[in-house]
């Protein structure tokens, strides 16, 4: 990774980098610095998430100018990401050079006008553009105005800076699509002279040394890999001496080192970080040469294990080499290979990965930097996400059921019996406030069912709820293995006799198992209790969305005139009998009338 | 050491290698601005593992004193 090269490392990368198969993702940058030299850094974190880094970088000094529009092309419907520095010895002096001299009443004021330029800014940008904001926080000083007593009580030059920090926590979240960048935590894993260059601030603004500008590039990209969803979800784990230390097969049960004190305890730590991920919704599998009874045996009877089997979504404990065994967890799990990071302290495992399956991220684990394995992981920023839903929250344990319910599969040779034994139970409700944001983040990540691919934020999803010629209808899965949550979405829209479907998508985690054909019946269902006489399919091929093609000529509907880019279809909704298939354990729907009353159809015609 | 520093040079503003001679200044080479002159400082100090002082810093607006400096905190 990035942490190890040289700037002139750097720039020989990025002078040999072919690009342009790459997606680009266009940054502008707004600052009252020179952070010019940013660039390179950004460019290769870019490279290594494989996206083609567009930098535009807003004039010097001219945030406030430029949030309002003053430089055309900057900020507009293309940005993807804006960077915005708002140095606080350039911004700031009262705060921060000049700090000592002030009455409290003229902090007060001063403060007061910067939580003004933030609201301003910020404001202002949102206006400009939908792209992702990323605003850098101010650095707190390391050595405060008032000495040591700085820290006693309020007043102090630290918790001003502090409390302007949290104002604009509080106007990020606000406003949505925004996120702080934390330059203190940047600063304090770089160290203060490795953070800044003093004689590049005096004599060009630039405050930032090589391993600062290399430490925030990196922390930029962790939200920019999540927003365009280069964050990886699944992490494979090697055993011997990752898990634990030494080799089950060979120093038994009661020689590996894991345990509350050295050695052992830098395996316990970090399993620990793993468990945290665990809880993150990062999906943990095993990959390990080894007798899989052996493995079992310190999962179930190791007294420090802190990882346990319920953890895991799927394993490979065998013989077989290490690359087949991830293709077949990719597939077993329903997930790419780019979304895999492969951890293991052998060498040769690590390079035959890097090697035929450059797609998956690696983490080299040494055993003779055991102690350092779980700052190492903790460090790595590449589970990291935009939002933690409670859906996340319990992704681990989603895909572990996945794992189950494919073992199953394999055993079941007829398709209606394995769906029976599944004990699906569908909940099928209109959307409420508590889904609104669970329901916004499916249109964002759905792909492949995806009938129409619109992508909508939460307050689009709200408008659709409280509009009466709408209803957001929404999807719960459940089976015997666990609780799928939200995974189904649709949105119908009313107009005249008809009703259109605006949005109908499913979470690809579910595909497979005829649900869609029974949320589709329970959709049409409530168009027809609302009174409307036709049902409008409409689907908009993408890169992706193909096996969704012919969902709605499946399933009863004629192809009608396509209008631009969308197919249409149509249903007619007075002959419609609905009928879920038989094998679902239980079918809920709870469709609480809305209060607007449904159009009379015979008044109409 | 004086061909490194070409090749750093020449890495640095992205132009050939036989474009950079020891008479090389900002003068000659269109892209060694005030930006350039900074990436190039400290991809130099980063290579020969140095610290230039702020005024050498301001002072090595050649090729041909760039490696003077340089030549005197290398031993």
């Amino acid at each position: 990774m990035m942490g190890n090269l040289s700037l002139s490392d750097i720039q020989r990368v990025l002078q040999t980098a072919d690009v342009g198969q790459l997606p680009k993702v266009r940054i502008s940058v707004l600052r009252n610095i020179t952070i010019e030299s940013l660039a390179p850094y950004l460019r290769y974190a870019g490279l290594e998430a494989g996206l083609d880094v567009v930098l535009r970088f807003g004039d010097f000094d001219n945030v406030v100018q430029e949030s309002l529009g003053a430089q055309p092309g900057l900020l507009d419907e293309t940005t993807d990401v804006v960077l915005v520095f708002e140095y606080l010895e350039a911004l700031s002096p009262t705060l921060s050079l000049r700090y000592a001299e002030h009455s409290p009443e003229q902090v007060q004021t001063e403060v007061y006008r910067v939580q003004e330029l933030i609201h301003t800014v910020l404001e202002a940008i949102r206006r400009q553009t939908p792209a992702l904001i990323l605003w850098h926080g101010f650095e707190p000083p390391l050595h405060p105005a008032l000495g040591i007593v700085d820290s006693n009580g309020a007043g102090g030059q630290g918790s001003t800076i502090a409390a302007l920090n949290d104002f604009a926590r509080t106007e990020i979240a606000a406003l949505g699509g925004a996120y702080f960048v934390d330059l203190e935590r940047c600063r304090g894993r770089v160290g203060e002279m490795g953070f800044y260059d003093f004689r590049y601030w005096h004599i060009g603004r630039a405050p930032y040394a090589r391993d600062g500008l290399r430490e925030i590039a990196a922390e930029e990209f962790k939200f920019i890999r999540a927003l365009r969803g280069r964050n990886r979800k699944c992490l494979v784990l090697d055993c011997d001496n990752v898990l634990w230390g030494g080799i089950v097969g060979e120093d038994g049960l009661a020689g590996i080192k894991l345990s509350a004190g050295y050695p052992g305890s830098s395996y316990r730590d970090f399993q620990m970080e793993l468990l945290q991920l665990y809880h993150r919704g990062v999906i943990l599998t095993l990959n390990s040469k080894n007798n899989e009874s052996d493995v079992w045996e310190v999962f179930d009877h190791h007294p420090d294990m802190v990882l346990r089997r319920e953890h895991l979504a799927a394993w490979r404990i065998n013989w077989q080499d290490k690359v087949s065994n991830l293709r077949e967890l990719a597939t077993e799990l329903n997930i790419g290979l780019d979304s895999m990071v492969f951890a293991d302290d052998s060498e040769f495992e690590v390079n035959m990965v890097r090697e035929l399956l450059p797609e998956v991220q690696v983490i080299h684990l040494p055993v003779k930097d055991a102690t350092q394995s779980r700052r190492d992981l903790a460090a790595s920023g590449l589970f990291d996400t935009l939002v933690l839903s409670n859906e996340d929250r319990k992704r681990g344990a989603l895909y572990q059921a996945e794992g189950e319910r494919e073992r199953l599969r394999t055993q079941l040779r007829d398709l209606d019996t394995y769906y029976a034994s599944l004990a699906m139970k569908l909940d099928i409700h209109l959307s409420d406030e508590f889904t609104v944001p669970r329901i916004a983040q499916l249109t964002q990540k759905t792909n492949q069912f995806n009938m129409t691919t619109r992508r909508y934020t939460d307050s689009d999803i709200r408008r659709f709820v409280t509009e009466e010629r709408a209803d957001v209808i929404c999807l719960h899965l459940s089976d015997r293995f666990g609780d799928s949550g939200l995974v189904g979405v649709a949105i119908l829209t009313y107009h005249e006799t008809s009703a259109t479907f605006d949005t109908l998508l499913m979470s690809c985690r579910v595909l497979g198992r005829k649900v869609e054909d029974a949320f589709l019946d329970a959709c049409l269902q409530l168009a027809r209790t609302r009174g409307y006489v036709q049902a409008i399919g409409q689907f908009i091929p993408t890169a992706k969305n193909g096996l969704a093609a012919d969902f709605f000529a499946r399933h009863g509907f004629r192809r009608v005139e396509d209008r631009d880019e969308v197919q249409r279809f149509a249903f007619d909704l007075t002959d419609h009998v609905p009928q879920a298939p038989s094998f679902f354990e239980h079918i809920k729907i709870d469709f609480v009338p809305n209060p607007p009353s449904p159009p009379d159809p015979k008044s109409v015609r | 050491m004086k061909a490194r520093v070409l090749e750093i040079v020449s890495n640095v503003l992205n132009v050939p290698v036989d474009r950079v001679s020891e008479d090389s200044s900002p003068d000659t080479i269109k892209e060694w601005d005030s930006l350039m002159h900074m990436n190039l400082v400290l991809t130099l100090e980063e290579e020969f593992g140095v610290h230039f002082s702020d005024e050498q810093i301001m002072e090595m607006l050649s090729v041909g004193q760039i490696i003077r400096t340089v030549l005197e905190l290398v031993p």
